[in-house]
């Protein structure tokens, strides 16, 4: 039952995501994706490959129906899953993924999820920023564009872990 | 087994990951001209730094084969500049030259260094051509920048010499093209030093004169730079001598010419 409401709003979430990019755009320099989260909160017992398997298909999915480049989230957020278990490991330590738990916020607390979704947001914007740029944009407007995204999507994806795992 | 179940299992994981991250750089490629250009950019900067890597390694492992090569021109060049160096004495003691048809005087004969003593008071060097190369016992050992030094004895395919580091060897020298001439010889003190003997007081020697072999001798070539006149000092009283700086770098020398006169035999009888 659990699983069939977290698949649900992982679709909900990929619908708002296509909605946010084609008609909600706060600015040039600000980017936002609610997608780290989603791979964030993927279950632990789902492995490394089919993380990154989901996570190409989720975005192929959203540049699909949204007006953007297709294969630019995709190229972002399949580095994402790959380190998912990286950042897990970093912020959240090493027996929590050996003894397969559920990451959700009311355990393992909100600092460490901010700290969380920080590390899937940057990574994800750093890919995403540098390949949208192509080498046309100058760093300071790109480092900026990074940053702004960054920090409006963290506690964004905080939120939307909270959504997807409530308990 | 377990470790080898990881490392299939990273190893997996590494290779999904670059192909989906191929998979989607294909349709970024298809779907956007910008980043078209910017990955066609970027593989062929990749590109040109990998192929540019793998040149300077081959490169470096090639060196060998390039000095051989070198050594070769190097000798060739020599040569040639030998040739023309005996063509122009020749053209200048026969007021005319009837035929441009001309022989050197002299063999040469291409040689790399097997073994060399720098070290004692009687160094010897060990080439590798011997008797079956042409190379004859006092043939002149040499190279494009100075006199190395005379072959001793000759086994079929090695020969063994006196370097000019030899305090046997002398070695006829002229200062400048029409200078005193004077014997050579080495005086122990250093692999790059040697002097010149029996010069006469009332000479002065100017410093950073290049000296030369005379010529006058039937076992080196005229006109081979030996080295620069680097002063002069008075010995017993009686005669100067001239320092000079050789130009052959003996701790470094790795390919030489052997020089061989064919009329040495007949001149020697002359002689007689």
């Amino acid at each position: 039952m659990k699983s069939y409401r977290f698949i649900l709003l992982c679709v909900v979430l990929m619908v708002a995501q296509v909605f946010l990019v084609n008609y909600f755009s706060l600015s040039r320099y600000v980017v936002i994706s609610l997608l780290p989260a989603i791979i964030l909160m993927l279950p632990l017992k789902m492995g490394t490959v089919p993380s990154m398997l989901l996570a190409f298909v989720i975005g192929f999915v959203v540049d699909f129906f949204s007006n953007g480049m297709l294969g630019l989230t995709s190229i972002a957020l399949v580095p994402v899953a790959l380190t998912r278990f990286g950042v897990y490991g970093m912020v959240f330590g090493d027996e929590m993924s050996s003894r397969a738990d559920v990451v959700s916020i009311s355990r393992l607390g909100v600092p460490k999820m901010a700290l969380a979704s920080l590390l899937m947001c940057g990574l994800y914007f750093l890919v995403y920023v540098w390949v949208d740029s192509a080498g046309t944009v100058p760093f300071w407007p790109a480092f900026l564009r990074f940053s702004l995204s960054v920090a409006v999507c963290t506690p964004v994806s905080v939120l939307v872990s909270k959504l997807l795992r409530p308990e | 087994m377990a470790r080898g179940g990881k490392f299939f299992a990273f190893f997996a994981t590494v290779a999904v990951f670059i192909l989906l991250e191929i998979a989607a750089v294909s349709l970024l490629k298809r779907s956007s001209t910008l980043q078209d250009i910017w990955i066609n950019r970027f593989s062929h900067n990749v590109m040109a730094a990998t192929w540019g890597g793998l040149t300077r390694i081959g490169s470096y492992f090639s060196l060998r084969e390039q000095n051989d090569i070198l050594a070769g021109r190097n000798y060739e060049l020599f040569k040639e500049l030998q040739r023309y160096k005996e063509m122009e004495k020749a053209v200048q003691a026969m007021a005319k030259l009837d035929s441009i048809d001309f022989q050197t005087r002299f063999n040469y004969v291409p040689a790399e260094v097997t073994a060399m003593g720098t070290n004692s008071r009687h160094n010897y060097i060990i080439i590798d051509k011997g008797g079956e190369d042409g190379v004859l016992p006092q043939s002149a050992i040499i190279t494009p920048n100075g006199v190395v030094g005379m072959i001793y004895s000759v086994d079929r395919h090695y020969s063994y010499g006196l370097t000019l580091l030899n305090e046997r060897v002398s070695v006829s020298a002229r200062i400048g093209k029409e200078g005193i001439v004077a014997p050579l010889t080495w005086d122990g003190t250093g692999t790059d030093h040697a002097i010149l003997k029996d010069i006469p007081l009332h000479l002065e020697v100017p410093v950073g004169d290049t000296v030369l072999t005379s010529g006058i001798s039937n076992v080196y070539p005229a006109d081979i730079p030996i080295g620069v006149t680097q002063g002069s000092r008075l010995i017993d009283g009686a005669v100067n001598v001239v320092d000079v700086k050789l130009f052959v770098d003996f701790k470094a020398l790795r390919y030489v010419i052997v020089a061989e006169n064919p009329d040495r035999e007949f001149i020697r009888r002359m002689e007689e």
